[in-house]
């Protein structure tokens, strides 16, 4: 009998702390646009097969995408740009792991534009640095979307090229659009 | 003299025109032709085993190559710029071989259905990632 009351007392205390309600978004299909135009020339790609998962209890997640998943207009950018710059054969991926800092703001349950801080390693290029950054986390329908834009500098990866600082931006824009379906 | 600084003139005339032409217009232009290109047949769980079992060896076989792939379709979806994608089923319940049509695929397809799907392999996330695909086989 004292065994039966301190089972249903220990499900009624982890039903209460939200035990086993943790529930983790993902998607395969996310998209992130690169841009580093420097001078006339439109330098910017798209990458729709982002790998992506988020904890909406914790905020941890976890963006990857494959460098040559990345399109450009001009094939002939794209092939230069996985070949002279991200050496992509070398480097195939790069991930971005972190948490979303203020994710208790954040009601699931409830239609809004949330703004989040978002804090993590970003990898690229076999290089890892700290990455902190603002975004949206968007509830329509119950279904979670992820929107931000943030800047890196190409040289702080390892990256190296004859363009950078001239048609290549210094700083790369990175903007994240992540609709976990 | 004068012939001389005329003919060079020329020269870098059309080297420019030429080099403006394959950057700019040929080179935005390209298509690739999937459906006539040389591919390396594999089913996908063979695929799928390969990444899993030594990701850098199976790069270095797949990626960027042109792959046939034989499988079962497990889930058609869009993306969210309306991308048509066919997940082809492996072994591994948790990962599979995403393939991204090309725009000018019309061909439809059904989960269940066996076919060959044929495409650029880009790589291996929580699945194999192919894009340009065409259905090559229903």
């Amino acid at each position: 009998m004292y065994m039966k009351h301190l089972f249903t007392l220990l499900l009624s205390i982890f039903s209460l702390a939200g035990f086993g309600q943790q529930k983790v978004f993902a998607t395969k299909t996310g998209q992130i646009f690169f841009n580093a135009t420097g001078g006339i020339e439109k330098i910017a790609a798209v990458n729709n097969q982002t790998d992506s998962k988020f904890v909406d209890q914790t905020g941890q997640m976890i963006f990857a995408v494959l460098i040559k998943g990345f399109k450009f207009e001009n094939q002939l950018m794209e092939d230069h740009f996985n070949e002279n710059y991200m050496e992509s054969s070398k480097f195939p991926k790069a991930d971005f792991k972190g948490f979303i800092t203020n994710i208790k703001d954040v009601n699931f349950s409830k239609d809004g534009t949330y703004p989040i801080t978002v804090d993590g390693n970003l990898t690229i290029h076999g290089v890892s640095n700290k990455v902190s950054t603002t975004g949206t986390l968007v509830i329509e329908g119950g279904v979670p979307e992820i929107n931000g834009t943030f800047k890196v500098k190409i040289k702080d990866y390892g990256i190296s090229g004859m363009y950078i600082g001239d048609k290549i931006a210094p700083d790369a824009s990175i903007t994240v659009k992540c609709k976990y379906l | 003299m004068k012939k001389i600084i005329l003919l060079a003139l020329v020269f870098i005339l059309a080297l420019a025109g030429g080099s403006y032409y394959y950057v700019f217009i040929y080179s935005k232009n390209r298509k690739f032709d999937m459906a006539a290109a040389e591919a390396i047949s594999i089913d996908a769980t063979a695929l799928v085993k390969a990444f899993q079992e030594n990701e850098a060896n199976a790069n270095k076989t797949y990626l960027d190559k042109v792959l046939l792939i034989k499988g079962t379709v497990s889930i058609t979806a869009q993306n969210q710029t309306g991308e048509h994608t066919i997940t082809l089923s492996s072994e591994d319940p948790f990962a599979g071989v995403m393939a991204t049509l090309d725009s000018t695929e019309t061909k439809q397809v059904k989960v269940g259905d066996n076919i060959q799907v044929k495409g650029f392999c880009k790589g291996f996330l929580s699945d194999v990632v192919i894009n340009n695909a065409i259905i090559a086989d229903k």
